[in-house]
């Protein structure tokens, strides 16, 4: 009980808390007063410890930090390059679907085709790009497979 | 320093080099004197200090300015030092293991000693944990409140306080002398 409440007043001598209670208690108790000059003296003394960076390791710094901030800026300007293209691929797919469907739907109209049936089409031929595009992709993948095997 | 942190804010959001350059100059002591209480190594320190600031560079967008930038600067070097040590799996020396503290070289610590309480203290700090080390260094030498210490540290607020008052009772030998 009485180890607690030297705890509790050195706790709050540390943390530099001040209450009338701690100023009581430390009329009364030696001990807590020695550790009250101690801390003082400790944190006066960690105040006085001279570390410093040197010129040449903030000069360093400085211009690894510009370096980066440069390579940041390409990547950003080539990041809204790969937007910009993202942008006008969505575009150019929309105008292009749009018209496709209204070419089958004239067209399937013209030879008296089912519904159905043209828009079927329109489907195989809107997924045709991805499907040849993936199947070229997958052989190619392959096909390097095979030469890092040997 | 609620206009200073969101005029950082502004400048880190825009990643303008001349305010990171100032920033650079602004902090390079205080953060060099945590990073060197926090890893104990000098080498280490620096080179933290330079992912640090690359890290605030690269961040500096996520620093919202109504945060104190010294307590976010301090994190950021924190979590870098955490990552490294992770990354590294270096096995933690035992501050308190003579053996170990007789075969490190000189620090750049020791090196800096200068007045004799100082050296004596230095000499302390070195075989307290990181733990001790960098709540003891954040109070004193920054000057950081407990609940800024609290926010670096990611340590509950009785937690640091506990490790002030244990910190500073493991220094008490060192201050008479006795620790020498």
């Amino acid at each position: 009980m009485n180890g607690d409440v030297h705890e509790r007043a050195r706790t709050l001598i540390a943390c530099g808390e001040e209450s009338p209670w701690l100023a009581e208690h430390l009329e009364s108790c030696a001990a807590c007063r020695e550790f009250d000059g101690g801390a003082e003296r400790t944190a006066r003394a960690l105040r006085a410890i001279p570390i410093t960076a040197g010129w040449s390791l903030v000069f360093a710094t400085q211009m690894r930090v510009r370096q980066r901030a440069l390579e940041l800026q390409a990547q950003q300007e080539r990041l809204w390059a790969i937007w910009i293209c993202c942008a006008a691929v969505t575009l150019i797919a929309g105008f292009t679907a749009a018209a496709l469907w209204s070419g089958l739907a004239w067209m399937g109209e013209r030879i008296s085709l089912a519904a159905p049936v043209w828009q079927m089409s329109f489907v195989v031929f809107s997924l045709l790009p991805t499907i040849v595009t993936a199947i070229l992709l997958l052989a190619r993948g392959t096909h390097l497979a095979d030469n890092e095997e040997v | 320093m609620a206009d200073e942190s969101a005029e950082i804010a502004q400048g880190l959001r825009r990643r303008d080099p001349d305010l990171l350059d100032r920033l650079i100059e602004q902090y390079q002591h205080r953060l060099l004197r945590y990073l060197v209480h926090l890893t104990g190594r000098r080498e280490l320190a620096e080179d933290l200090f330079q992912e640090t600031w690359v890290r605030v560079l690269e961040r500096g967008r996520q620093y919202d300015g109504r945060r104190d930038f010294t307590a976010w600067l301090f994190t950021i070097a924190r979590n870098l030092f955490i990552d490294q040590q992770r990354r590294r799996q270096v096995p933690s020396e035992d501050p308190a293991d003579p053996d170990t503290a007789a075969a490190r070289q000189p620090s750049a610590l020791e090196l800096a000693m200068q007045h004799e309480q100082s050296e004596r203290i230095l000499a302390g700090m070195e075989r307290l944990s990181a733990e001790y080390r960098e709540a003891l260094s954040l109070r004193f030498q920054e000057g950081m409140s407990l609940e800024e210490i609290a926010g670096v540290t990611g340590a509950p607020l009785g937690t640091v306080k506990s490790r002030i008052y244990r910190g500073l009772s493991a220094l008490e030998p060192w201050l008479k002398g006795a620790g020498l």
